[in-house]
């Protein structure tokens, strides 16, 4: 790889704060004019002095637990919603104070709404798309073409938005978020309530899109097979402050001797004082994920224990996923002490 | 804005009202019903010897007609700002590349478009043959006519547009939107022509744009205004198109850093 002696990244994230003031509105006319010079307001900080830098053609995975900011971040960086602090770049561009520059260098989706025009055929909304993107005919064939063949349009264009399934909708978004072949793609949730045949067809297009197009990807999931598929780097949030930023695989080798145990108990179990080299990182119910750190010696002993001592139903053992890691991030109270081991273990 | 991205949402909108117009016959009875009531009540109130400012009876009820004709074809969806900030759908028009003001314009001429078309003037040329209508058409007078329509219509927009972006600041904006429908049905001129309006009203007239919307493209288009009073008139609107142009960039650029995009 060469690098240049300025370094532009193409997206930039400097101390970005967001606080949402919420105050008490009341009924009718006096109730919303009182709202105006309230003086009872309640701050809310959605997201806390961010900072991270992106570069061109990375593929970067952006998770973290309802509400943490994830949503807040792309709205700033996509130029529609104004930081209460900190700044934003992307491609050079400040994307709230310039934003129709910005947004002719972006695609985004919110996979919670869509980009088209509910009651018209699919491929209107991408004609309307071309003329406001400014897209030559030519250029707007080859890409269709293109996005056709890769999200399998083929016989949606004619539909109404409003007559699409979930999944067939979603990939019409994403096809209509990249018309003009945007440098940088902001995806909030794309796979959100897809089923796994439509998310793996998601996630082999985006793969292919970072791949051979170079597109910049910024992607937020709640799904960890995405970013376990998807992104060389995986941003971790967590009540609108970064917790974790690095490569995904790193993330795994912090655990490379540790194995998980999947525990199915007949009733629940608080806690298991009697084996404490298993170490609980995650109650569902009767489930229980614990971790097993020093690998596999000394395991079948710890699991005979734990069998004999708890009323275990069913266990399978299995190597920590980034599903798992990330849990035990996001639930810092149980598991940072373990993680904060684990990391002195990796060094 | 280009006029091919302006021509496509004005479009759009315009076909959109086509399909969403089952109502459409009930639409039409509706407009004919208030030109109805209104040129009958004009008829009584002369048949009773009241004295209506300067109009005759005839020109009274063509007065009407044009009025409510104009205010038909001037139907413009006046929720959907207020709409897309509650819903947080206003981020989809945000992240194009287009001026938020040229496309709510663009839609609501495609809008406007279907109405004139579909209602407005069906209802003229029905009315006309229906009430015997002699309205003086000269060029002058539709010259000055359609000049002072295309003002309307924009200060009627951007009146819509100023009381939408209240949304950016309070969630509640129905309580805003009932003052302007209040104000507009008071002082617009489809109902009652301002002159018949007492002295002490004209301040609320002149210091407000109301009466440039519908009375004025009105009065002027029937010729109850002289070509020196319209004349006026029309220099009068042009002050209020380029006041509320100036109030709604002003707006814009206030609102859209505190607009807080719901959702997601
Ligand atoms: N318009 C708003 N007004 C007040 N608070 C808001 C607003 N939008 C977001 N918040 C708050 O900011 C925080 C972050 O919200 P955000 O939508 O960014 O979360 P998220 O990470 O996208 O969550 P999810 O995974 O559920 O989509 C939440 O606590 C949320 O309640
Ligand atoms: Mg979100």
């Amino acid at each position: 790889m060469r690098y240049h002696l300025v370094m532009a990244y193409t997206i930039e994230a400097q101390n970005l704060v967001k606080t949402f003031t919420v105050n008490e509105s009341g009924k009718g006319l006096l109730g919303a004019v009182k709202a105006l010079f309230s003086t009872k307001k309640r701050i809310i900080h959605a997201v806390e002095n961010i900072s991270f830098n992106i570069g061109q053609g990375e593929f970067a995975g952006y998770v973290g637990e309802n509400g943490a900011g994830k949503s807040t971040t792309i709205k700033m960086l996509t130029g529609i919603l104004v930081p209460s602090g900190g700044v934003a770049r992307v491609n050079g561009v400040v994307p709230y104070e310039n934003r129709r520059e910005n947004s002719k260098n972006i695609g985004v989706v919110f996979g919670q709404r869509t980009q088209l025009w509910w009651d018209l055929p699919v491929r209107e909304s991408f004609e309307i798309l071309r003329v406001i993107y400014r897209v030559s005919k030519g250029d707007f064939d080859a890409s269709m073409a293109h996005l056709s063949k890769g999200l399998g349009l083929d016989g949606l264009l004619e539909m109404p938005v409003r007559k699409l399934s979930l999944g067939q909708r979603m990939r019409c978004d994403i096809a209509a978020s990249l018309i003009h072949r945007p440098a940088v793609l902001f995806l909030d949730e794309p796979t959100i309530g897809l089923d796994v045949l439509a998310k793996e067809n998601i996630r082999s297009f985006l793969r292919e899109l970072n791949a051979k197009d170079g597109t910049t990807i910024i992607l937020t999931t709640h799904d960890m097979n995405d970013i376990e598929q998807l992104c060389k780097r995986i941003i971790i949030l967590d009540k609108g402050r970064i917790v974790h930023d690095g490569p995904t695989d790193e993330l795994k080798k912090k655990f490379p001797h540790d194995k998980i145990i999947e525990v199915d108990f007949e009733r629940e179990v608080a806690a298991l004082p009697l084996v404490p080299e298993l170490e609980p990182i995650r109650r569902d119910g009767k489930k229980m994920w614990l971790r097993h750190a020093n690998g596999s010696s000394g395991l079948a002993l710890a699991i005979g224990k734990l069998a004999s001592l708890y009323p275990v139903k069913d266990l399978s053992v299995r190597e920590p996923s980034v599903e798992l890691i990330v849990r035990s991030i996001y639930e810092k109270t149980a598991a940072l002490p373990a993680f904060a081991q684990g990391e002195k273990a990796a060094e | 804005m280009n006029h091919t991205v302006f021509g496509k949402f004005a479009a759009v909108s315009f076909q959109k009202e086509i399909t969403y117009r089952f109502d459409y016959f009930m639409a039409v009875l509706n407009g004919f019903l208030y030109i109805f009531i209104f040129t009958a009540l004009w008829r009584a109130l002369y048949a009773q010897g009241a004295s209506v400012g300067n109009f005759t009876a005839a020109s009274l009820t063509g007065y009407a007609v044009v009025a409510m004709v104009i205010r038909i074809s001037f139907s413009m969806d006046d929720t959907t700002i207020a709409q897309k900030v509650r819903d947080g759908s206003i981020a989809t028009d945000l992240i194009r590349p287009v001026s938020f003001f040229m496309m709510n314009l663009a839609q609501c001429i495609g809008f406007s478009a279907f109405h004139t078309a579909a209602r407005g003037v069906p209802i003229l040329i029905f009315s006309i043959f229906l009430f015997k209508l002699n309205i003086p058409f000269t060029a002058q007078g539709m010259a000055f006519g359609a000049l002072s329509l295309v003002m309307g219509y924009l200060i009627l927009f951007m009146l819509n547009y100023l009381f939408g972006l209240i949304a950016f600041w309070v969630i509640e904006v129905f309580p805003f939107q009932l003052m302007k429908y209040g104000l507009l049905n008071l002082l617009g001129g489809s109902v009652i022509p301002v002159d018949l309006f007492p002295p002490f009203m004209k301040p609320f007239l002149t210091l407000l744009p109301f009466q440039h919307i519908f009375y004025t493209p009105a009065a002027i288009l029937v010729g109850h205004a002289t070509p020196e009073r319209a004349l006026i008139m029309l220099g009068e609107q042009a002050v209020w198109v380029f006041i509320m142009g100036a109030a709604s960039l002003l707006a814009w650029n206030a609102g859209k850093d505190r607009l807080v995009i719901q959702g997601g």
